[in-house]
């Protein structure tokens, strides 16, 4: 059977990272995408990152996703197996099933690093099969990646992040932004992106659902309403929208299957997206062997995910006994320290609460 | 209500509408899994990534039970359909994609 | 609804504005830097990119950025430094009539100097007539276009974005 030190399943912010930290230290990584690109959902935000200077803020995501992919073709530790889609995890055999655009093979690791981010959650309402319904992952993949607007007008349902620079990505695409609508009474997202698509003059409402999507093959407008206090339509608020597209950015879940096929201890953290695994400073599960970095640990931004794809990275490599126990300290140190502040703000107050949930569960459990 | 029902599409995959996920969970159904084998949600290609939250979300309003709860289901692999004869010839030796990894397995 | 305004609409307080707004003395001495971020976020790109250390050192990532006038050129460098698009810079000693607004624009095609422009206020709403000055494009692929306004002086605080008047140009919203 084919095996490598560390398999690590998503080629996104935290999986590449993580690939780039292991390897530094001499780790032999197999880097598993179901894309043939690395980078994951970096490949499309052509949008500039916060965070510190000296590392990716003030880079579009592309650049970003374009620079990792660089470093990981130069770098001879790391094997890209792009196009190939983890199928399962079989606990008892320690086994990756993967499709591969060749076949199927399974692949055993001495470490396993799941990085395999998040899915977009769904929302129920009438009329949302029609085609010209999207998911907000779907409307960036089709402008940024492939070139192709969605439609010409688009009620966007969520003010996340995602929300509001998808929205402000589709103007600058040439597609007109009839309404931006958020159920709950504020914005989700930060401040500076809702004030970028409001100097559009796109309007904001809060406090507001779809109602309907509605026409014979395809989407050929969309009505919204005004929410009760529970979360039910006023009617007579009722605003019909012409639009040809309703763009679903209503929140992401971490991927968490292979996790449970393992046998991962989990818990239920709405705050972090739904369920996730526990796991330690090092990112690594109450499995042995196995670490989890980006999106899957918990919903956050991609500097996050960042960061803790490098703390995956460096305590694999300290695993298999490749770090001199000084520096992994004191790298892990300043890497959980980068972490916190991340989460410093009060954007980040109600991740900080869930992930304190989590360490509590984890209980004495955290080791080094 | 019952019309809006049969109008909003739960599992996209499969074609499952609201009324028919509801009507399931009356007549008994309570977990992904019954539910699931009555409606087919969740068993298309996505393999319930979409409709997974959502059909859990009626069941929990429905029992009046945490969603969390609900959501405690099995994730057998393999997580997408794939065809019987591509899992009869399983490579070994990782010779289909032709990947060069042959590392040993250390620290384990 | 905590956070104000800001957070229900996307569109600041006037006194959220007015306290980003440089004292009466220091507007009339010339172009000054107008940071319109008003939340906590882990960021910092703005303070390293003034040459003349006009944006305080942040103690914590999170630091809403913060100007020191006197140090402040309004020379729109962290213009299209700010990822958020948050930063402008207003002269206000352009003319009697007219002052120069810097505003970051990343829309294709970029407009030209002397071309005209609606003016927009920070819900988009058209607020008057203007001209570009000039316009710095910005280094491919990553950098952030800035686009010189002349605009009205009564306007200067008003105004903060654009849209070409002339079809061809992008048609915001």
């Amino acid at each position: 059977m084919k095996t490598t030190e560390l398999a690590i399943v998503g080629a996104g912010p935290a999986g590449v990272c993580a690939a780039l930290e292991a390897a530094s230290y001499g780790v032999k990584v197999t880097l598993i995408d179901r894309d043939d690109e690395i980078g994951g959902q970096l490949v499309k935000q052509t949008h500039k990152f916060f965070g510190w200077h000296e590392k990716s803020a003030g880079t579009r995501g592309i650049v970003i996703s374009r620079n990792l992919a660089g470093s990981v073709e130069e770098n001879a530790s790391i094997c890209f197996m792009g196009s190939t889609e983890a199928l399962g995890y079989y606990k008892d055999d320690g086994v990756l099933l993967l499709e591969t655009p060749q076949g199927i093979e399974k692949l055993k690791s001495g470490r396993l690093l799941i990085a395999t981010g998040a899915c977009e959650k769904m929302i129920l309402f009438p009329g949302n099969d029609l085609p010209g319904v999207y998911g907000a992952g779907a409307v960036q993949t089709l402008m940024n990646v492939h070139g192709v607007k969605p439609g010409d007008s688009v009620l966007m349902i969520g003010s996340g992040n995602i929300g509001l620079i998808v929205s402000y990505q589709l103007v600058q695409a040439g597609v007109k932004l009839a309404a931006l609508v958020e159920a709950l009474p504020g914005i989700g997202g930060y401040a500076v992106h809702a004030s970028k698509i409001r100097r559009l003059g796109i309007p904001i409402f809060t406090g507001y659902s779809i109602k309907e999507a509605y026409g014979t093959d395809c989407v050929e407008g969309a009505i919204i309403w005004q929410l009760d206090d529970n979360w039910q339509g006023i009617a007579g608020t009722e605003k019909d929208l012409n639009v040809d597209v309703v763009c679903l950015a209503t929140g992401l879940t971490p991927l968490c299957e292979f996790l449970w096929q393992a046998g991962a201890g989990m818990a239920y953290v709405p705050a972090l997206g739904g369920f996730v695994p526990l796991y330690d400073e090092n990112m690594k599960t109450t499995v042995d062997g196995i670490y989890v970095a980006g999106d899957v640990a918990g919903i956050e931004e991609a500097s996050t995910a960042m960061a803790e794809g490098r703390l995956a990275g460096l305590a694999i490599a300290n695993s298999l006994g490749k770090v001199s126990a000084g520096e992994f300290l004191e790298k892990r140190r300043v890497s959980l320290e980068e972490l916190e502040q991340l989460r410093a703000g009060p954007t980040g107050k109600a991740i900080v609460e869930g992930l304190a949930g989590l360490r509590g569960q984890m209980g004495k459990r955290v080791s080094v | 209500m019952a019309k809006e029902e049969h109008d909003i599409i739960v599992c996209r995959c499969e074609d499952v509408t609201l009324g028919e996920i509801r009507k399931a969970i009356r007549e008994g159904a309570t977990t992904l899994d019954e539910v699931k084998r009555i409606t087919r949600a969740g068993m298309g290609p996505c393999q319930g990534r979409t409709c997974r939250l959502l059909v859990a979300g009626e069941i929990a309003r429905y029992l009046g039970k945490p969603v969390s709860e609900i959501l405690q289901s099995r994730y057998r692999p393999p997580v997408k359909p794939v065809k019987m004869g591509d899992l009869s010839v399983i490579s070994e030796e990782g010779e289909n994609s032709g990947c060069k990894c042959r590392e040993e397995v250390t620290g384990q | 609804m905590k956070g104000g305004i800001l957070l229900t609409t996307g569109v600041p307080s006037k006194e959220q504005v007015e306290s980003r707004t440089p004292p009466k003395s220091r507007r009339e001495r010339g172009p000054f830097v107008v940071i319109e971020c008003f939340q906590e976020i882990p960021c910092d790109p703005c303070h390293y990119s003034c040459k003349f250390g006009a944006i305080k050192q942040f103690e914590s990532i999170n630091d809403i950025p913060e100007v020191d006038w006197s140090k402040c050129t309004g020379c729109g460098v962290c213009v299209a430094a700010c990822p958020g698009l948050a930063i402008f810079v207003v002269d206000e000693t352009f003319s009697d009539t007219e002052c120069l607004i810097a505003i970051p624009y990343e829309f294709a095609p970029l407009p030209g100097k002397g071309d005209a422009v609606r003016l927009l206020d920070r819900a988009g709403q058209e607020v008057g007539g203007g001209f570009v000055h000039r316009v710095l494009p910005g280094k491919k692929p990553q950098g952030t276009p800035v686009v010189w306004l002349r605009a009205p002086k009564e306007l200067s605080m008003t105004v903060r974005n654009l849209e070409p008047v002339e079809k061809g140009g992008v048609s915001h919203g």
